[in-house]
């Protein structure tokens, strides 16, 4: 998971890996990923009981407004 | 679980987190023991728990060792955080990068790493969960292998 220049350096990386070309995400929409409301909760003194867990179905729902709806996204396995 | 034993992972988690954000490294298990006011190997089981029960972060293999501890990392990565000026700390990867301003509440995150493709800088800088400036303005994140049960390895990449 990382960050590049553009996408272009991305498929020039030396490791790109051809079957993601569904794995971009623009800037905005990754801030918003990992800002959704668990994530504002880190320093929290029972973030891993208390918001940890709720993470992965809030990470689907987000994903899931921003059209990331694939297996690739979602996580589930190839069909 | 014990009610008390959710408690005690919800203070070690907590101080392993506290830890990085205010010296830039994961304390090791003796030190959290003592903090928690627990024995030693006590506290190394706890920290196994506690790394169970969050398994996006990880030990280095066959030790005990907080290797990651996301968003932030142990290890030094590419993506390297700066707040205030001081550039201590490191992400686990350029998503988690983007988490890291969650830690310093009103405080500006700068995320810097070079591009894997050509080693030009990517430059983010952030504040509360705003994006403040992205150099180059294209710059995007990419995931090389899918979520999940679908993903490949390294979980990194």
């Amino acid at each position: 998971m990382n960050l590049f220049r553009s996408e272009e350096h991305a498929r020039r990386w030396a490791q790109f890996n051809p079957a993601s070309e569904a794995g971009f995400i623009s800037l905005p929409e990754l801030a918003g990923f990992f800002g959704t409301e668990t994530r504002r909760h880190m320093l929290d003194g029972d973030y891993l009981s208390a918001w940890f867990p709720k993470r992965a179905a809030e990470r689907r729902e987000y994903l899931t407004r921003i059209g990331k709806t694939s297996p690739f996204w979602l996580g589930t396995p190839d069909p | 679980m014990a009610e008390s034993q959710i408690q005690t992972m919800d203070r070690m988690f907590h101080r392993i987190m506290r830890g990085l954000i205010d010296t830039g490294r994961p304390p090791h298990h003796a030190e959290l023991a003592r903090a928690l006011g627990l024995g030693v190997e006590e506290g190394r089981q706890l920290l196994h728990a506690v790394m169970s029960a969050y398994p996006i972060g990880w030990l280095h293999p066959e030790t005990d060792y907080i290797a990651s501890f996301p968003p932030l990392n142990g290890l030094p990565t590419q993506y390297r955080i700066g707040v205030r000026g001081e550039q201590k700390w490191f992400a686990q990867c350029g998503f988690e990068a983007t988490s890291v301003t969650w830690l310093f509440p009103g405080e500006t995150v700068r995320v810097e790493a070079p591009c894997l493709d050509c080693g030009d800088p990517v430059t983010v800088e952030m504040r509360d969960g705003q994006l403040l400036w992205v150099d180059p303005p294209d710059a995007v994140g990419h995931l090389n292998y899918g979520f999940g049960p679908s993903r490949g390895r390294p979980p990194f990449l």
